[in-house]
């Protein structure tokens, strides 16, 4: 039992970076570290950035064209990225989808769709969750019916994350009402740009169009779109979700966090403050053993003896924590987060150039405080509520 | 980065659970809680199996193992809810008399890896709280005058180790020495009394006593706070046996008793509560790992990394222990059960090497810009 990494992983570590210092542009770590606002172009550009050194499939094996890294180099590079404040990799394409098409995809799928996820060229966006089908996700109605050589899809998606980006969206839809729910669901990739596809932007409780309905009306999608059998698609969309392990946690963006929320709370004149102060020390001793938890995770899957059945716990504590340091920002900030100026937002909320900190009498730091706190509303939401999770953790305890 | 267990370990784990499941039943231990919370025989399968001799420098005929494998034995004493004071006995006296004089070493250390003699840390004063600097019990001239409390098995220990303050108001922040005394000593007094726990501890009075110098004032405190976090690192591993081992009989619990037709393990709001209850353990879990893997860095680092765990250890000790004592209903809350000496265990714990409020005022003082593991 050792805390330390290797001098291997050590070296690893001080090329990734090296790298990410000489590579990720100014302007763009910049708005990550402020929380401002993210455009398409932001996003698209460090993914084009990490495409060209191979990087934004930072996760694959070499055979597609990916680094071949193991658990605790990923881990290495995704918590560089943070520190660095590179922005999340948008996951849909290389974490979400690509996984799916080189375990299940035919030889042409994987040509055909792997290297413009690689690259950073083609955008991808998620159709899980439908109006009727969140927790209970198999019991979805979106429909594809086989006509020949196509499928034609109708029906309606909906919390598509940045959905209005995307040029490509993989689904699940329902191909068979027959048994099971879950034995009649499809994995099908669709083109965006096909007629009949409308997307439709959702404003979130922050003001933010982050979301959006996607809608179906005889689209007509080629029948070489569908991903391995009919009917297998929920299998498929498991193996997905068992790709979701410590990245789920993103203890690496809690530790940048809590640094900002040091920032914001230093500013303030509260870390003066032993109330408010403990508040943070009490968030720091969390992502500590938020962060001890993974790197358990990461040894066990290094060496394939896995003590801690941990996916689950490691989402909701991973999202309780991200609530929770919004939260204290936001309090940290005081009653100046409360103003909500579409015009500052617009000019991409970079708050202390453009307010130049006369608007709000020099608490630019804190303008977008409460929308974020807002915004992480959704983290227990998301990706299997929380309470879903513990229905899972339960079972492995309970039986 | 490795947190597997090699398997010598595990065989130690193993020797070790043999020796609770066989030796020290639920039954054996409230006999001796009856006894008066010490058993010599106990202390003495103990040591038969090593255990005093764990932490002891081979040179002093001990085995000179390190911190994680005093995890895995913590662990699994605390499964058993074992009382006879080890962490005391057999990892903090080892640590703190290895920085003694010479001719100290060598007349106790080998006396402890062989189990005949008993060293526990007599540092607990009426009004010093947590503050280990907070010394009233004076030293001149090597006697030393003053009342500790809480000691261990204090009325069978055959030495203590005293913080005695040789300069300076009691609660200044230099001025503390330790000094060995022993138990047969002139102007030494006991007064046992049982814990809340079932275990034993004393009051020890000291008048004019003669002492043996362990480290002067200028090392004495820094010893004393080595000492300390020895102890936070083996009473979190403790902790994580006893939580384990609640939450085990919780699962049992509920999967047997039956109300309305069915077995209480089927409704959602317990199995919400056992899914939190998990993650507490888990994240103590992870704490200890990390207070034990930090014990060897610089004061400064591991003085932080400790307040951190027990931070983390009394927030899940507490939730642990309340929500499987809440989820037995009646039965959780009478003294014939085992589960109610599991939560008074870790309520107890929580009071000893510093609250969580404690604690946490020090990580909350302490803060830096970065934060985590490596931070």
């Amino acid at each position: 039992m050792n805390l330390h990494f290797t001098d291997a992983e050590l070296a690893f570590r001080a090329e990734v970076r090296e790298w990410v210092q000489a590579n990720l542009p100014a302007d763009i770590a910049h708005k990550v570290r402020h929380a401002l606002r993210m455009n398409k172009d932001d996003l698209q550009r460090w993914a084009r950035i990490l495409g060209t050194k191979g990087w934004h499939g930072w996760a694959w094996p070499t055979q597609f064209g990916g680094p071949g890294w193991n658990a605790i180099q990923r881990h290495l590079f995704e918590e560089e990225c943070a520190l660095a404040c590179a922005p999340r990799i948008v996951p849909f394409g290389p974490v979400m989808v690509a996984p799916v098409i080189m375990a299940f995809g035919t030889p042409e799928q994987q040509q055909r769709f792997l290297p413009g996820i690689m690259s950073g060229e083609v955008w991808w966006s998620q159709g899980y969750s439908e109006p009727g089908s969140g927790s209970d996700l198999a019991s979805l109605k979106c429909r594809a019916e086989r006509q020949g050589d196509k499928y034609i899809v109708n029906g309606q998606k909906t919390w598509t994350t940045l959905g209005q980006y995307g040029d490509w969206i993989f689904c699940l839809v329902r191909t068979s009402s027959e048994g099971k729910p879950q034995t009649g669901i499809s994995f099908l990739l669709i083109d965006m740009k096909s007629p009949g596809v409308t997307v439709k932007p959702i404003v979130m409780l922050d003001g933010e169009h982050e979301v959006n309905e996607v809608w179906f009306d005889n689209v007509e999608v080629p029948a070489e779109n569908l991903i391995g059998e009919e009917n297998k698609g929920w299998t498929y969309a498991k193996h997905l979700l068992s790709h979701e392990r410590t990245n789920i946690a993103d203890v690496n963006r809690a530790k940048r966090e809590l640094e900002r929320l040091k920032r914001v709370a230093k500013a303030e004149g509260l870390m003066d403050d032993a109330r408010f102060r403990d508040q943070i020390a009490l968030c720091e001793v969390d992502v500590v053993a938020l962060e001890m938890m993974v790197l358990r995770v990461l040894s066990g899957e290094r060496t394939g003896k896995q003590p801690l059945d941990v996916a689950g716990l490691l989402k909701i504590r991973g999202s309780e924590l991200q609530q929770r340091y919004a939260e204290l920002m936001m309090l940290a900030g005081g009653p100046l987060t409360l103003p909500h100026i579409h015009e500052a937002m617009e000019a991409g909320w970079q708050g202390d150039q453009w307010l130049g900190g006369a608007w709000l009498g020099g608490a630019s730091h804190a303008i977008p405080l409460t929308g974020n706190y807002l915004n992480a509303r959704k983290t227990t939401i998301y990706g299997g509520s929380n309470e879903v999770q513990r229905n899972i953790v339960a079972q492995t305890v309970l039986g | 980065m490795d947190f597997d267990f090699s398997e010598d370990q595990e065989a130690l784990r193993d020797a070790v659970r043999r020796f609770v499941d066989k030796d020290y039943s639920f039954e054996r231990r409230s006999q001796i809680v009856r006894a008066g919370g010490f058993d010599r025989a106990a202390w003495g399968g103990l040591a038969g199996l090593g255990l005093t001799a764990l932490a002891v420098p081979e040179a002093h005929g001990g085995l000179g193992f390190g911190a994680v494998e005093a995890m895995v034995v913590m662990e699994e004493l605390g499964r058993g809810l074992v009382m006879e004071p080890l962490a005391q006995g057999a990892l903090i006296a080892p640590a703190v008399l290895s920085q003694a004089p010479h001719e100290l070493q060598a007349a106790w250390l080998p006396r402890i890896a062989g189990g005949e003699a008993l060293v526990v840390l007599a540092h607990q004063e009426a009004r010093s709280r947590y503050r280990l600097n907070r010394v009233a019990t004076r030293a001149v001239d090597g006697r030393l005058t003053g009342v500790k409390s809480l000691v261990p098995a204090g009325d069978v220990a055959d030495a203590f180790i005293v913080p005695a303050r040789v300069a300076g108001a009691d609660d200044a922040p230099h001025g503390v020495a330790l000094y060995l005394v022993e138990r047969s000593a002139a102007g030494v007094h006991t007064r046992p009394y049982a814990l809340y726990d079932g275990s034993r501890a004393a009051e020890v009075h000291f008048d004019n006593t003669p002492a043996h110098l362990i480290a002067g004032p200028d090392q004495g405190l820094m010893l004393l706070e080595l000492a300390a976090d020895i102890g936070i690192a083996a009473q979190a591993a403790e902790a994580i046996g006893v939580m384990e081992k609640y939450l085990a009989l919780t699962v049992e619990y509920m999967n047997t008793r039956k109300q309305f037709g069915v077995v209480i393990s089927s409704f959602q709001a317990l199995r919400h509560r056992i899914a939190d209850v998990k993650m507490q353990l888990e994240l103590a879990r992870s704490m200890s790992y990390y207070a034990t893997l930090r014990l060897g860095d610089v004061p400064a680092v591991r003085r932080r990394a400790l307040s951190q765990a027990k931070v983390q250890l009394g927030n899940s000790m507490r939730f642990v222990g309340q929500q499987c004592t809440q989820l037995h209903g009646g039965i959780g809350v009478t003294d014939e059960y085992a589960g109610s000496h599991y939560f008074k265990r870790l309520t107890a714990m929580e009071m000893q090497w510093g609250d969580t409020l404690h604690h946490l005022g020090e990580v909350s003082q302490g803060m830096q810009d970065t934060a985590g593991v490596f931070a």
